[in-house]
């Protein structure tokens, strides 16, 4: 019983998420999607832990190109959520806050400046 | 109303054909044809483009704007094709049709449509040029 409590809680605070970059993240990182992992995780974690952990080679170049930084530190807004620079990120299609919290089986997918046309 | 976002476009005639034929009431049909420059924004020679979609998402945007055109300018149906894949310079990219009972509103919807589609629909472009390559941002 308690076991089985103490297992529901565990994986309600666990969440595999696949993540998909296009364009110059793409090429950045050297790969097109990639499932994480993630406990008790919003977006913004995912951004600024989880994928740059991963990709350390590339860790300040993806810093320096989604985040709003000033001398090499991220920005962040009034309630400590760091400021994307033109990036949208959708879940599932949708557009989210990095204040979002990751759900088992979310699809996120970050989006450079568009370019198409 | 046809969108597709794929490595070939299809026949230009035929779409035109199509788009006719969607409606007795049409009296005009604009098209805007996107085509690979031969110059870069670096100045260089461009070698080719490289198109990137998020597909399914981008389909949905478009599908998206020619509803809003719809409703806002009266159009009676549009077509947008767009290539995603390596191209090379004078090839086509993009077809835009729009079907309107009028010029007027024809032009204005063309206009609106290209414009939201290099701002709003999720496609990437990397030029290669003779000087370097690089992924290029719509002002």
């Amino acid at each position: 019983m308690v076991i089985n409590w103490l297992l529901e809680s565990w994986c309600s605070f666990m969440a595999r998420v696949k993540v998909k970059y296009f364009g110059r993240l793409r090429e950045m990182l050297g790969v097109k999607e990639e499932e994480y992992d993630v406990e008790d995780a919003t977006l913004a974690d995912l951004l600024m832990n989880y994928i740059p952990k991963r990709h350390s080679d590339a860790a300040e170049e993806w810093r320096q190109s989604i985040f709003v930084t000033i001398r090499g530190e991220v920005s962040v807004s009034r309630d400590g959520a760091p400021l994307l620079r033109n990036y949208f990120v959708l879940i599932g299609g949708r557009s989210v806050e990095v204040t979002y919290k990751l759900k088992d089986g979310d699809e996120v997918a970050i989006l450079p400046p568009v370019g198409g046309g | 109303m046809k969108i597709k976002v794929s490595n070939k476009l299809d026949d230009l005639n035929r779409l035109v054909n199509e788009i006719k034929e969607s409606s007795s009431e049409i009296g005009a049909v604009i098209i805007f044809i996107g085509v690979v420059r031969g110059v870069g924004r670096d100045g260089g020679k461009v070698l080719s483009l490289e198109y990137e979609a998020y597909e399914d998402v981008a389909e949905k945007a478009l599908e998206k704007i020619i509803e809003d055109l719809k409703e806002k300018h009266g159009i009676i149906d549009a077509i947008i094709e767009h290539r995603v894949g390596l191209t090379n310079v004078g090839e086509d990219t993009v077809y835009a049709l729009v079907a309107s009972k009028h010029r007027e509103e024809g032009f204005k919807s063309i206009i609106e449509l290209i414009e939201r589609l290099k701002h709003e629909v999720p496609i990437w472009k990397k030029e290669i040029t003779d000087k370097g390559s690089q992924w290029i941002e719509n002002p």
